[in-house]
């Protein structure tokens, strides 16, 4: 088989794979208790960064 | 077994991958306030290290080396890092809550965790044997996690003593850094 195809289907199933993953972990529900479980993460202040104890706040507020 | 033990040992404490090369230092400042969060993050590092090392290495030489793709390596490492890490918070959500309490908001900081690439990386670019990949993918997480734990202890203590202003927070937490690299250093004479 084409090595360049070889290359791009097994590409493609590993992208497959964590996509599939990433949204079967999404579905899970959270156990009780863990809801709201927040990283306490402070090495730097970018707050895009979802481990940011400032995550999701807006930048100006 | 000598031969175990030296790789162990050297990937601990000598070879120390925050103190000696440097790797994972975002998680190494970030989450070594408390004790409790290091000892979380340093076990959940370790899980995903040793688990990640293991599909890498047995993927790379049955999948990619048979296939000729070797050179793809690097996407696939980071592909199976991402996946494993999903994989492991899934099944932790599911089996056991507690855990998942402990070690749940580490996990995905772990995805972008250099340490678990590097390790991945260097089991086969040293081509490594089975036994001596699982000295280096025990030892180095354990290694991290040591270093983790210690210097959370360091700065607990830190925090309830008088720093001058210029040195408080960081610059001294990097300060307590470079001399525990130094202090390190010192096992060097070991093996």
């Amino acid at each position: 088989m084409n090595k360049v195809l070889l290359a791009i289907l097994f590409f493609g199933a590993l992208v497959a794979i964590y996509i599939v993953l990433f949204l079967l972990n999404k579905k899970t529900p959270l156990p009780e208790g863990c809801e709201n479980l927040k990283a306490d993460c402070e090495a730097c202040h970018d707050i895009h960064c979802i481990n940011n104890p400032g995550h999701g706040r807006h930048p100006e507020s | 077994m000598a031969e175990f033990a030296g790789l162990f040992v050297t990937s601990v404490l000598i070879n120390n991958v925050v103190l000696n090369q440097f790797l994972g230092m975002c998680p190494f400042m970030g989450v070594s306030r408390k004790r409790s969060s290091a000892l979380g993050m340093g076990i959940a590092v370790m899980f995903v290290i040793v688990v990640a090392a293991l599909v890498t290495y047995g993927l790379y030489y049955w999948v990619l080396v048979p296939l000729q793709l070797e050179y793809m390596d690097l996407i696939t490492f980071i592909l199976v890092i991402a996946s494993l890490v999903q994989l492991t918070e899934m099944f932790i959500k599911k089996t056991s809550p507690a855990l998942y309490k402990s070690l749940g908001v580490y996990l995905p900081l772990i995805t972008t965790n250099c340490v678990v690439l590097n390790v991945c990386l260097v089991n086969i670019t040293s081509a490594y044997s089975f036994t001596q990949m699982l000295a280096y993918s025990i030892g180095t997480p354990l290694g991290f996690a040591l270093v983790l734990y210690i210097f959370s202890a360091i700065r607990e203590r830190l925090e309830i003593s008088s720093v001058p202003k210029p040195f408080a927070g960081n610059p001294i937490a990097m300060i307590v850094a470079a001399i525990m690299a130094m202090a390190f250093s010192a096992f060097a004479g070991l093996v």
